[in-house]
């Protein structure tokens, strides 16, 4: 979809969206009722239709890349709601994550913002030792005290305003999980098979709990699970944030990595790391040969969606006696579509009683750095969601990515809402026998 | 160009965030769903209220802008298209439902209401409001007045303008005038409600809608038929409609259409038949037990290649989401799809299929064809490019011989979709310069000055001058 090479309009050539897929768009209006900031703003421009024709429009010479196509690049959640509503198979959220790239050439950023980008992108990210060791002060300073003496006092206030958003919602942190992780955990009772564990940078880093609940169930469910420590992040940063030469190169890495690995599956808790990792066959197209992406392809599984293919197996699983509510994550439902998956296993769950939320596949508004960068739209996205969660009544909110796990439990404690929020494996986990 | 102190002026009286000027506001707002048409306004303004409207409306007067009015530009005809430029109100921000009126069985609601939104909010008491078109998640109240859109329910429940019961509408002179209300009978002097129905955002601007409402049928009964053979599937309409039976939907998709929406929606819908119909009965317990009955019957007799029965309410849903779908399931296939209205009476459903399939063959054109069968309503659609001129040039011949013989068989050239920019030519044939005469003097009286929605429906310069026109009108309704 987006190597061209040729100039297309006013796009440069690298990594511009194709003219076909601008093209495809028929202007139905379909997608209008699933858009996130369609509904905020009620302007044509913030639709994925507008979206598009906006891209059409910089392709054909209509208008010049400007600083309002990039505003609107950004302002898109990528929630890709409109990708599943298009009858068309138009992919609004696609063409704007391309246009992403195409704005930090067309229109660079301010030089300081730049290299912090760079920064955290090409030097951080890809290097899970770094980023594991640059947690530690947080770590130090939740454990000192000091967060509940900064949460308490007005100084945060002083800063800029995203940053006291981030230290609202940073979970207790616990030590990374990489390093504790065996590379090989043994299946448990008769064998089914032996899949890779691929495991995202935030899981590691912020939910390690839960990961280390996903790796325990794949064993229980006759898996053995391969995690190997040289993985590197999946990309998906730099995609949402347009860095797309950064994220080839990781996924490069990966390919190879995992491919060398003698499993049948590649099996992922994280729903943008599953996203971004189905997405490398697009991405490295001519990069890679062919078949190697297609097997990469084929392999590639979120969790939820592998456990309901192969089967749970529920002999020996103790019952949770809880009603729990499904939020359905942007990059499991939309990107992957996957979202019968998450609901059968928790039907499954001895004792769980799923209550269906209205709007279960409305994005919750964090969407990557895209809660920081529009903190108050983004209020308004959790609020709607969190007015749906609350009308369920139930007593745990199930999802199954960091991103929304993040948004969600900070704006369930901001509400005051009753609901524990936990990743479905963390609910399989707790079914699940030592 | 608009002036400086004009925009000032509109964010003063409009609020700012309710205006749009930038250029990639306006690029947005220079379309609706019809391919090939695309005008640039000057300004775009978002209006909360009818005083909002009538705000813009004189700004717009004071300095000559002519005025567009949008919905939410899900039109098939270019009405929303700002041809001339000038302003477009976007009604969608006045999307308030004012009152569900439970005595008088009548709702209110702003002209940007979502058509869904009201159907929703009114089956939650309990009561029906029937008019579905294919665009209902999108299409706003305002938009289907102005063109009398028609639905999936159509066959049995009629069209928007049966359920219209009154209208507050700002005039191009910049009066508010409310016409109807919730009394059932009215006759006081002209309906000026009927006139402004189906007047494509020519007339009036719509503000607010007050809709009839009817209590929904207890029982319903889905029915999906498949056939070998697409002219067998129109002779199953025509029967069932001959055998007084009126069932609540009978739509059709031929096998492009089938396989197009399968690709999307993935429910199994059987790609090797040549086509299908989706049929629902409704009503009464007793009376849909019977109408099935009769259905399965004829259906039966035709030699319907499979006939299935919805296993419950999900499943009907789910098939007439589908369905609902078809015209841009079938953009998957070719970047323009040039969809038509094509109306024909009942009884010549079977021919206008050969028709249509000759005039593909003569016209070598992948055509997709879906649409309301039950009331004689095609939407033949040719999916080709518009960058290939050639094949637009063999398109438009094949719309031209269609109508053409539709119009012989006492047909329509627009069931529901208008006249808008894409028909002109094709209304002057079908009433005749008399008739468009006499359109013109109705807009004159509205619109002296000619500001409201101008080039729609029919050109700005004497109408008798184009070819094609016969002299006399003919009345087609
Ligand atoms: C996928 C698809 C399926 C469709 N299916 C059907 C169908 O089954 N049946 C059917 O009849 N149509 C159908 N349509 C056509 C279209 O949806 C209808 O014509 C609809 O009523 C338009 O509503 P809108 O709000 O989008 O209006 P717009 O397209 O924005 O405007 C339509 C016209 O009304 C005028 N207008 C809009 N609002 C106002 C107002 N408040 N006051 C004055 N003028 C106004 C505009 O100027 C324009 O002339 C379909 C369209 C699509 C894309
Ligand atoms: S993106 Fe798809 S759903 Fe949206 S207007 Fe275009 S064709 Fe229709
Ligand atoms: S990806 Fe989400 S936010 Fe972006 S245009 Fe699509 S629906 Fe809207």
């Amino acid at each position: 979809m987006y190597r061209t090479k040729e100039k297309l309009g006013n796009f440069t050539a690298e990594d511009a969206p194709q003219y076909e897929d601008v093209l495809q768009c028929m202007r139905c209006g379909f997608c209008l009722p699933t858009c996130p900031t369609f509904a905020l703003t009620g302007r044509e421009r913030s639709s994925p239709r507008g979206r598009v024709a906006l891209a059409r429009a910089v392709a054909e010479q209509k208008l010049e890349f400007t600083e309002a196509v990039k505003e609107e690049a950004f302002f898109c959640l990528d929630c890709r709601a409109c990708t599943t509503a298009c009858p068309s198979g138009v992919r609004a959220g696609e063409v704007m994550e391309v246009c992403r790239s195409q704005s930090h050439q067309q229109l660079p950023p301010p030089h300081l913002g730049k290299s912090f980008r760079a920064f955290i992108l090409q030097r951080m990210l890809p290097d899970p030792d770094l980023l594991e060791k640059s947690m530690l002060p947080a770590r130090l300073y939740q454990r000192l005290g000091i967060q509940w003496l900064v949460r308490h006092s007005k100084a945060l206030k002083l800063g800029p305003a995203w940053m006291e958003k981030v230290e609202g919602m940073l979970p207790q942190l616990a030590a990374p999980l990489r390093p504790q992780l065996p590379e090989l955990i043994p299946a448990r009772g008769e064998k089914r098979g032996k899949v890779g564990f691929f495991l995202g940078c935030v899981m590691t880093l912020l939910y390690p709990g839960v990961s280390r609940q996903s790796v325990r169930v794949l064993a229980h469910q006759g898996f053995d699970v391969l995690t190997p420590q040289a993985t590197r992040c999946c990309g998906a940063p730099h995609l949402s944030e347009g860095d797309r030469q950064t994220a080839r190169e990781l996924a490069l890495f990966n390919l190879e990595l995992f491919l060398r690995q003698d499993v049948d599956y590649i099996v992922t808790d994280c729903a943008g790391c599953g996203a971004s990792l189905k997405e490398y066959e697009e991405i490295l197209e001519g990069l890679a040969e062919h078949d190697r992406l297609a097997a990469f392809r084929a392999k590639i599984r979120d969790v939820s969606e592998f456990l309901a293919e192969v089967g749970l197996r529920t002999a020996g699983l103790t019952a949770v006696a809880k009603t729990v509510t499904y939020h359905e994550p942007c990059h499991l439902c939309h990107a992957q579509g996957i979202s019968r998956q998450p609901r059968e296993l928790l039907r499954r769950i001895p004792g769980v009683e799923l209550r269906e939320m209205a709007e279960a596949s409305w994005c919750c508004g964090s969407a990557a750095t895209w809660g920081l960068k529009f903190s108050a739209a983004s209020q308004q996205v959790l609020d709607r969601k969190l007015n749906n969660v609350s009308q369920t009544g139930a007593d745990i909110l199930v999802t199954a990515n960091p991103g929304c796990q993040l948004q969600l439990a900070w704006g369930v404690r901001q509400a005051g809402l009753k609901q524990e929020v936990l990743h479905l494996m963390e609910l399989l986990g707790a079914a699940t026998p030592e | 160009m608009i002036s400086k102190t004009a925009i000032e002026h509109l964010q003063q009286r409009l609020g700012t965030a309710n205006v749009a000027f930038e250029k990639e506001d306006l690029l947005v707002l220079g379309y609706d769903s019809t391919p090939g048409v695309h005008h640039l306004p000057e300004v775009a303004v978002y209006p909360t209220s009818s005083e909002g409207v009538l705000a813009a409306m004189e700004i717009a007067r004071s300095e000559g802008l002519p005025i567009v009015p949008r919905g939410s530009g899900t039109g098939l005809s270019g009405g929303s298209v700002p041809v001339k430029g000038g302003m477009v109100i976007c009604l969608n921000r006045m999307n308030r439902i004012l009152e569900i009126d439970e005595e008088n069985l009548a709702a209110t609601c702003e002209a940007g209401v979502i058509t869904l939104d009201l159907f929703n909010a009114t089956a939650a008491k309990g009561l029906f409001y029937p008019p579905d078109p294919g665009s209902q998640k999108i299409s706003t109240l305002g938009g289907n007045v102005m063109e009398d859109a028609g639905g999936l329910r159509g066959l049995k429940y009629g069209v928007t303008r049966d359920y219209v019961m009154a209208l507050q509408c700002v005039l191009p002179d910049g009066s508010l005038l409310t016409t109807g209300g919730k009394s059932v009978k009215d006759v006081a002097g002209y309906s000026f409600k009927d006139l402004l129905v189906g007047s494509e955002g020519t007339l009036g601007i719509i503000t607010a809608v007050t809709v009839k409402l009817i209590p929904p049928p207890q029982a319903r009964r889905t029915f999906l038929a498949y056939f070998d053979d697409i002219r067998t599937a129109g002779e199953a309409v025509s029967k069932i409609i001959a055998a007084k039976i009126i069932p609540s939907t009978m739509e059709i998709m031929d096998r492009a259409t089938i396989n197009c929406v399968e690709d999307y929606v993935r429910i199994g819908l059987p790609r090797q038949m040549a086509a299908l119909l989706l049929i629902e009965v409704d009503g009464h317990p007793a009376q849909v037990e019977e109408e099935a009955a009769g259905v399965e019957k004829i259906l039966k007799a035709v030699k319907a290649a499979e006939i299935h029965v919805a296993k419950d309410a999900e499943e009907a849903g789910q098939l007439a989401a589908a369905r609902r779908t078809a015209l841009s399931a079938l953009a998957r296939v070719s970047p323009t799809t040039l969809l038509e209205d094509a109306t024909v009476p009942r009884s010549m459903l079977a021919e206008t299929f050969a028709e249509i399939e000759r005039l593909t063959a003569k016209y070598q054109l992948k055509v997709g064809t879906f649409g309301h069968a039950g009331d004689g309503n095609l939407h033949p659609t040719v999916l080709c490019d518009e960058r290939n001129q050639e094949e637009m040039a063999r398109a438009h011949a094949f719309y031209d011989d269609l109508y053409t013989q539709v119009l012989a068989w006492g047909g329509t050239v627009s069931g529901e979709h208008g006249i808008g920019l894409a028909k002109k030519e094709y209304l002057a044939r079908q009433i005749g310069a008399g008739g468009v005469k006499v359109m013109r003097r109705i807009k004159d009286a509205f619109d002296p000055a000619g500001i409201l929605n101008p080039g729609k429906i029919f050109d700005e310069h004497d109408p008798c001058t184009q070819t094609h026109v016969e002299e006399g009108f003919r009345v087609s309704h």
